[in-house]
């Protein structure tokens, strides 16, 4: 059974999927195993996305997937799920920016391999990082940026990080369509990464878990 | 930044004529007398004259000077105007929802940028298929604009052409809460609209007067990205890819005769046969080769060949990795169509399009922003002895073209490398 969803999830079989959630969840299973092989299957997402084989649209409808699960699977839930998360991540678009695509599809990846996200939107000003940070005690940041003047914006969240004396606690990652090793140097972050799945390992390696 | 006045041109001087004989050898894959360089900056062009973005879209006037300034400074074969900078009054007097931008909600520097939103519901593709116009009145616009709010009440667009209808309903207009108030601001906008016309015009004939043909004269979109970024959003049409995919196909089949009339329009309208048409979500990132085969390229081909069939040249931004894509792309007659690159496996590019398709591009933005002059010069001088065998080549930055962010000594060297080493 457990096999069948991740399974059937993973290669995004809607009907079938739901319908075992359906059987499962009547024939009195606990709830948290059918959350659990969830996450297992979008594990698998994850993997074939990182290897090319899932794009953009097969993460947006494996994320929409999941959501309807969990909406069927969280009432039966006795209490509410408290899974100590893989670590604390703030994340956001730089300031002048207001795409979000990219950021969206790592903060969801972020949170199905067990990061607790926090989405700062779109054009975030400097501050709202810093705030943020000594707020949540995040060790890591991500921030996204599409346009070419996210560079400065990047660079110069850096510095009100650094000058808020914060630089020597949080990793920060950087990503988007024109981010590459050049910007990583320019803005004097830690590391970039090119895809949500990069974002993923990138946290895992901060973390010291891979 | 300096306002470089009175520092002299860059390169050697040529005609109208020249410049557009240039362009067209490139495209039709002969080598020209020389490598041409034909860009789409936008706010760099008035930056490096010392404005602002927010200034550049306010002041029409200035953004004229701007670009002409500029464009006499660094003497590229063509000058980029594809209602490139927008008009920031127009825009605020609508009420736009579908943008921000740099002098109302975005700092001056900033680029304007368009608000991806649901502009089209996921259950309302059928409403759409039956009657495009009357839901693109109805619903699209009172969802992009505030002044078109009113709208949303009017009756479907056939009822008022009933000989019965038209005495009552057109006259009932002004009875309709908002309507007078529409009008009043619609003629407002269309006042502030001619000024920003009639400045463009101007600087278009200026720019030729100087001897520099402009790009283009508009864009078009292709049907996916119609659908995709500019009504149903990226989420949604990425669901309904799989939720509804016939009704996705439908409504791309539906867009595909008014992607291909807007192209026209443009080109009746301006005098010039270049159409842009920016691609976003058919790159390699973005979704697999079965979709792109699927949704994204039947609708695109058949734009680009209907273009080709009316004397027009397309001017697609393959913006992102199209390495992939290649192979489809060689499906085009050759000489006909000048694809602009952003991030492209050069080696693939010669391998596959190298006998179909000019090569446009790509000076990487982060060079031209975090680089050396030494570099730049590097750089260009290594992609135009990439094509040198061939031709068919035309330089610009990748992507948006000049990024606004770019060290002008970066752009002038760019420039001046071009000059260098691309003579044939």
């Amino acid at each position: 059974m457990a096999e069948d969803l991740i399974n059937t999830l993973a290669d995004l079989k809607e009907k079938e999927a739901l319908k075992i959630v359906e059987e499962r969840l009547s024939a009195g299973e606990e709830p948290l195993k059918i959350l659990d092989d969830a996450r297992g299957a979008m594990e698998i997402v994850g993997k074939r996305f990182a290897a090319g084989e899932y794009f953009i649209p097969e993460l947006v409808y494996s994320g929409e997937l999941l959501k309807r699960i969990n909406d069927m699977v969280k009432p039966k839930l006795a209490k509410a799920i408290n899974v100590k998360p893989q670590g604390k991540v703030v994340l956001g678009t730089v300031a002048g920016d207001i795409h979000d695509i990219g950021k969206d599809i790592v903060a969801f990846m972020l949170d199905v391999n067990g990061f607790e996200v926090y989405d700062l939107g779109v054009d975030v000003p400097a501050q709202k990082f810093v705030e943020k940070i000594k707020e949540s005690g995040a060790p890591i940041v991500g921030l996204s940026g599409f346009l070419t003047l996210a560079y400065d914006s990047m660079k110069q969240t850096v510095e009100a990080i650094k000058d808020a004396g914060l630089r020597n606690k949080v990793k920060i990652m950087i990503g988007g369509g024109q981010i590459n090793e050049e910007i990583r140097k320019y803005t004097g972050t830690d590391a970039y990464g090119r895809d949500a799945m990069a974002a993923v390992n990138l946290a895992k390696k901060f973390m010291g878990k891979e | 930044m300096s306002a470089r006045e009175g520092i002299k041109l860059i390169g050697t001087p040529s005609t109208y004529e020249a410049r557009e004989k240039r362009f067209y050898d490139a495209v039709s894959l002969t080598k020209p007398d020389r490598v041409p360089i034909a860009s789409f900056a936008v706010f760099f062009l008035t930056k490096y004259s010392g404005l602002t973005n927010a200034k550049a879209m306010y002041d029409y006037d200035k953004m004229a000077k701007a670009w002409k300034q500029s464009m006499q400074r660094l003497n590229w074969d063509m000058a980029p105007l594809h209602q490139s900078v927008f008009a920031g009054p127009v825009m605020e007097i609508t009420g736009l929802k579908a943008f921000k931008w740099p002098g109302y909600n975005l700092a001056d520097d900033a680029l304007y940028q368009y608000v991806e939103n649901e502009y089209m519901m996921a259950d309302e593709y059928d409403e759409f298929l039956t009657d495009p116009g009357s839901f693109t009145i109805r619903k699209a616009l009172p969802r992009m604009a505030s002044v078109f709010e009113p709208l949303a009440i009017l009756p479907a667009l056939p009822s008022f052409a009933f000989g019965y209808s038209i005495f009552t309903v057109v006259s009932t207009f002004v009875g309709i809460p908002g309507f007078p108030q529409m009008m009043e601001t619609l003629i407002k906008t269309g006042r502030e609209m001619n000024r920003y016309n009639a400045a463009q015009a101007r600087l278009v004939k200026d720019l030729a007067s100087m001897g520099f043909p402009c790009i283009t004269g508009g864009f078009t979109f292709t049907a996916f990205d119609w659908l995709c970024v500019l009504l149903r959003g990226l989420k949604g049409t990425m669901l309904d890819m799989f939720q509804q995919p016939n009704k996705v196909k439908a409504v791309i089949e539906r867009l595909i005769p008014y992607t291909i009339e807007q192209a026209v329009a443009v080109t009746q309208m301006t005098g010039n046969r270049r159409v842009m048409i920016p691609l976003w979500r058919g790159a390699a990132g973005f979704m697999s080769d079965k979709h792109f085969a699927e949704f994204y390229w039947p609708s695109l081909k058949q734009l680009l060949l209907a273009l080709i069939e009316q004397g027009i040249t397309p001017m697609p931004w393959f913006e992102g990795d199209y390495t992939p894509r290649l192979k489809y792309l060689a499906e085009l007659p050759r000489g006909k169509v000048a694809g602009h690159f952003d991030r492209v496996d050069k080696k693939k590019f010669k391998e596959i399009l190298g006998n179909v398709m000019c090569f446009w591009g790509d000076v990487p933005p982060q060079l031209l922003v975090t680089g050396t002059p030494e570099e730049v010069r590097d750089y260009v001088k290594g992609l135009i002895a990439f094509f040198s065998d061939r031709g068919g080549l035309i330089v610009d930055g990748a992507v948006e073209g000049i990024p606004a962010e770019a060290k002008p000594e970066n752009v002038e060297a760019m420039t001046e490398a071009v000059f260098e080493y691309g003579v044939y």
